[in-house]
């Protein structure tokens, strides 16, 4: 077990390195537009020149990427080219914002997707699982963008019970924060669901025509006891797998979602960062959002390997 | 297929071909289609409702929705296709290349394209577009960029299949050249998986260009896309609701077609799923 954690880390440094190369790289591909975009259109080729004289801009790539790499992990994320404010501090006040909308948004997923997704098995061709399998593609068909407007619209415009937008942290007023926290965790949550519910169904299903079922169902055990002690161990490892691939999905579309409901996330940062041309908070928020996405991926393998019977038994890794 | 047609396989086929037919003929045939122009502004007719004369109401400038919503069929449909092409053809030839000359090629390769696949899509697309710049092209660029690692695994399993055929490694033996072995021999007996990735990259191009122009980082003002139908429709939510469902359900159709097309394509030619 520890052989398998100690690699798994490795990976994910390994990962994470190469990762910061290509975030580097896709966000400075385009040489000299970080100043034509800090100043305009019309500066001067000497504004330009000295703009990027004081950042360091006018070196190789690579020299500049290295050094990047050298102030991050010393933490220091750079300053914002607009601002003159450091990144890091501004990235780590944000930080609980996202961590709470995907947390929120991903245990909407699973208390949706796990026990229909069952049942949709479990009920093979009949009336549930015909049911829940076109919500799965009504939902998974629906931009998570629109369902938030759909939501505001009702819950906020028609209804008027929740505020349309805004954010208070938890500790300050936990009632207040989970009325700004609910809708855009749904219109995550809902969306992502979909595809899990899909997963759920599909390796129950590939469990349940299994022999040891077989076996199970004709040693006279009733069909929940067979699915609770058999089915849900066995069909949860594909399910966790993909669940990964989905909070990393989640993670990248709080880009969308804190937008719309002006939640001071890291989201919001990367568009801030695209909407400023402001490169230094751009790449860190990026940066960040992929962190999250490699630590979810990280966790589940993890996860995946103590939930595996096969290795369980006290076998090899 | 010797049985004749089967209309109950592939019924979620037809019905999404179907949908996506319609909103291609809309696409192609937008200036004939539309009962107005798209950009012309009437103050007279600001932010009504559905009526006789404008079916799905107009906007906050009196332009008329469904003019706007058919028009904007065709730039989701052309960033769908060419980002779908764009993540088809260098899929393609990167995971046939892996498969094909395996070894240090394919480790190289084949990690880099797993390296792309952990960013999350949107993320990586809007970055993307951040650093080229704004438009429709380069929107098609960045999603097509997204979808390169999907289809290059789809293609590196599917060639390591067809590698191990007899007619490969004949082909081989009669000296013929990698060039040739790759197209004539390789490349058409991979073709059917990557044209069902196809159908679904188009549903998920179709959500992640409208993303983009939410976001204001697709096709700009005033030329009509989904997306950016729906960041203005967010504007006037209380004044006119149209405006936030009408450009929201060509979306939803439009992927739940690309999806019945997809789905059925892949259930229809599973061996397994003959029942």
């Amino acid at each position: 077990m520890a052989r398998l954690v100690l690699t798994r880390l490795g990976a994910f440094l390994l990962t994470l390195f190469a990762a910061s190369a290509v975030l580097f790289l896709a966000i400075n591909v385009i040489p000299g537009s970080a100043a034509r975009s800090a100043l305009g259109i019309d500066a001067t080729p000497q504004a330009i020149a000295r703009f990027e004289a004081t950042r360091g801009l006018d070196r190789p790539l690579v020299v500049q990427y290295i050094d990047w790499l050298g102030q991050t992990l010393q933490g220091d994320l750079g300053t914002s080219f607009q601002s003159a404010v450091p990144v890091g501090p501004e990235l780590l006040l944000r930080l609980p914002v996202t961590l709470e909308l995907a947390f929120l948004a991903f245990l909407i997923a699973n208390l949706i997707a796990f026990p229909l997704g069952t049942i949709a098995a479990a009920r093979h061709r009949r009336g549930a699982d015909r049911v829940f399998s076109t919500l799965a593609s009504f939902l998974g068909a629906m931009p998570n963008f629109w369902l938030a407007t759909l939501l505001v619209m009702v819950f906020s415009i028609k209804l008027r019970w929740l505020p349309p937008g805004g954010f208070i942290p938890f500790s300050e007023d936990s009632v207040q924060n989970l009325k700004l926290m609910i809708m855009p965790a749904l219109s995550l949550g809902l969306v992502s669901s979909a595809l899990l519910l899909r997963i759920m169904r599909a390796s129950m299903l590939e469990v349940l025509s299994r022999d040891y079922i077989r076996t199970a169902k004709a040693k006279g055990a009733s069909e929940v006891l067979t699915i609770k002690r058999h089915g849900l161990r066995n069909a949860a490892i594909p399910y966790f797998n993909v669940a990964a691939v989905e909070l990393g999905f989640l993670f990248g579309s709080v880009v969308v979602i804190e937008d719309i409901f002006q939640l001071p996330g890291i989201g919001s940062l990367v568009l801030v960062g695209i909407i400023n041309r402001d490169y230094p908070v751009l790449l860190a928020a990026a940066l960040a959002i992929t962190v999250f996405v490699l630590l979810a991926n990280l966790a589940v393998d993890l996860c995946v390997a103590l939930l595996d019977p096969r290795r369980s038994k006290g076998s090899q890794a | 297929m010797s049985e004749g047609f089967d209309f109950y396989r592939w019924r979620p086929v037809i019905f999404g071909a179907v949908i996506v037919g319609a909103i291609l003929i809309c696409a192609i045939f937008a200036p004939l289609i539309a009962p107005y122009s798209p950009y012309d502004l009437d103050y007279m007719v600001m932010l009504q409702g559905p009526s006789a004369t404008h079916w799905l109401g107009t906007d906050e400038i009196g332009r008329d929705i469904l003019s706007r919503i058919i028009y904007g069929a065709r730039i989701s449909m052309q960033v769908a296709f060419i980002a779908a092409g764009i993540g088809l053809i260098f899929g393609t030839v990167i995971g046939v290349t892996a498969a094909y000359f395996g070894g240090i090629t394919d480790m190289i390769l084949m990690r880099f394209m797993e390296l792309l696949f952990s960013f999350p899509a949107i993320l990586l697309a809007v970055v993307l577009m951040a650093s080229l710049g704004t438009s429709v092209l380069n929107a098609m660029i960045a999603i097509g960029i997204v979808f390169i690692p999907g289809f290059s695994r789809l293609a590196r399993a599917a060639t390591e299949v067809v590698l191990r055929e007899q007619y490969v490694e004949s082909a081989r033996a009669i000296g013929m050249s990698h060039a040739r072995i790759l197209f004539r021999e390789i490349t058409p007996n991979i073709v059917a998986p990557l044209l069902v990735e196809a159908a679904i990259a188009f549903s998920y191009a179709i959500l992640l260009e409208s993303a983009l122009s939410f976001l204001g980082l697709g096709a700009q003002p005033p030329e009509p896309t989904w997306g950016n139908m729906l960041n203005t429709g967010r504007g006037f939510m209380a004044q006119s609701a149209i405006m936030s469902i009408a450009p929201g359900m060509a979306i939803f159709l439009t992927v739940i077609g690309f999806n019945l097309i997809g789905d059925g394509l892949r259930d229809a030619l599973d061996p397994h799923m003959k029942d």
